[in-house]
């Protein structure tokens, strides 16, 4: 326990909590930016088990702020999940690390949720959080909101029974090429850091037991514009009319909103369309593409080149992306430059 | 008789305002002073459904009332992770 013994000496967790830590399994959902700051923490705070589950490779552009991974990880192109399972392993050979090289969806996310204490967020768009909104509320297990953009980010936890939950706070999805991406408006890295940071003190609230600490608020930050502001959800008015954790209606792990990809025979091209089509506006998701390469656009298309790709964009939110045949990474290079 | 208006983020790069002020008399709801900045700022009406809205930095829904020397705040959710 002498590798522990600061976090020990902490009161409000002591050797009860530490023990509790120990056997404490988590899942982490996304190991980019926040993901590998989370990741981080909670191998060296000293966690049972972590499984951790990414679609994604490392690029050397990942580097400037995904503080686990390194040149030699961009130089082999290493799926995230597998370059960071090995650096957490020389962190502490200690905890128990599960690898995951997966689009968590509304198929696998089953399997990946069983027998875990709590869901960790290091997604990068919005459908995957409602699923895991729905799967915590379906099997119990809290689970930490974390995100940012530019130099804004927010933290919320989840308690399912005792809190709100996503949808009673955010009905809606965003609609597709509303919100900038980091991929389209960048990022720095001290604002994931401290998203990260808010989220990870959340979790050691959660895993050693003192739910009465966890913030109820949620917390919002800027640190460029030093803003930082939280809004009070205690007066939230649960009144059963929320279809995830009024219902229990789980839309999103039925698959309704689930993203659907064809692979286009022989033109080397991935399309990809939605269960429930709504209007996209092309003038902002341009103005931001523009940055990346050509674009173009009518009323009716939207026309891209980013990453030596072509994405296509239909009105209707339907996209397609030239320039590969892999249905994972034609959804990870739209939810990269469209956003959701 | 005012009302203090904050916006986050993407909406104050959409508003090119941080903070700015509104006539309380002219105003029932957050949702009526987001319409009042949607009829100049039209972009951000695609933002409307999806949005944290708060009055005195208390989570409300968007037909919440508001009052004289409130302060109301918009924020958008992100995704980047
Ligand atoms: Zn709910």
């Amino acid at each position: 326990m002498e590798r522990y013994s600061r976090q020990v000496l902490f009161q409000p967790i002591g050797r009860e909590g530490q023990e509790k830590l120990g056997r404490a399994r988590v899942l982490l959902v996304g190991c980019g930016a926040l993901g590998s700051v989370l990741a981080e923490i909670l191998v060296r705070a000293g966690i049972g088990r972590l499984t951790l589950a990414d679609r994604d490779y490392v690029d050397e552009s990942n580097l400037q702020r995904q503080s686990l991974y390194t040149e030699a990880d961009a130089r082999e192109g290493l799926p995230k999940a597998v370059a960071a399972v090995r650096h957490l392993r020389e962190i502490n050979s200690a905890v128990e690390i599960v690898e995951r090289i997966a689009d968590v969806n509304a198929l696998s996310v089953a399997s990946l949720v069983q027998e875990q204490d709590l869901i960790l967020d290091g997604t990068d768009n919005f459908e995957t959080r409602y699923l895991l909104n729905d799967a915590s509320l379906k099997w119990n297990i809290p689970w930490i909101y974390g995100a940012c953009v530019g130099s804004y980010g927010l933290c919320l936890a989840f308690l399912p029974g005792l809190t709100a939950c996503l949808r009673c706070v955010l009905q809606q999805l965003p609609p597709p090429g509303s919100s900038p991406t980091c991929d389209t408006s960048g990022v720095v890295g001290p604002i994931v850091h401290l998203v990260a940071a808010l989220q990870a003190a959340e979790a050691l609230k959660i895993l050693t037991g003192n739910l009465r600490q966890v913030n109820r608020k949620v917390v919002t930050v800027d640190v460029w514009e030093n803003r930082v502001a939280t809004l009070d959800l205690s007066q939230l008015n649960r009144d059963g009319r929320c279809p995830a954790c009024g219902q229990r209606r789980f839309e999103f792990l039925e698959g309704a909103h689930e993203g659907r990809t064809q692979a286009l025979c022989g033109r080397n091209a991935v399309q990809i369309w939605r269960s429930s089509p709504r209007p996209v506006d092309f003038k902002p998701i341009a103005e931001r593409l523009a940055r990346l390469g050509p674009v173009q656009y009518n009323e009716f298309l939207l026309r891209a080149h980013v990453d030596n790709l072509e994405i296509a964009l239909f009105r209707d939110g339907r996209g397609i992306i030239r320039g590969t045949q892999n249905s994972d990474e034609a959804q990870r290079i739209y939810a990269k430059y469209i956003g959701n | 008789m005012s009302i203090k208006v904050l916006f986050f983020a993407s909406l104050a790069d959409l508003t090119g305002m941080r903070e700015t002020e509104v006539d309380s008399r002219a105003h029932t709801s957050v949702a009526s002073i987001y319409t009042k900045f949607a009829r100049d700022f039209p972009r951000l009406e695609e933002h409307r459904a999806s949005l944290l809205y708060a009055v005195n930095s208390e989570f409300v829904q968007p037909d919440s009332p508001v009052h004289d020397g409130d302060e109301v705040a918009f924020f958008p959710p992100v995704s980047g992770g």
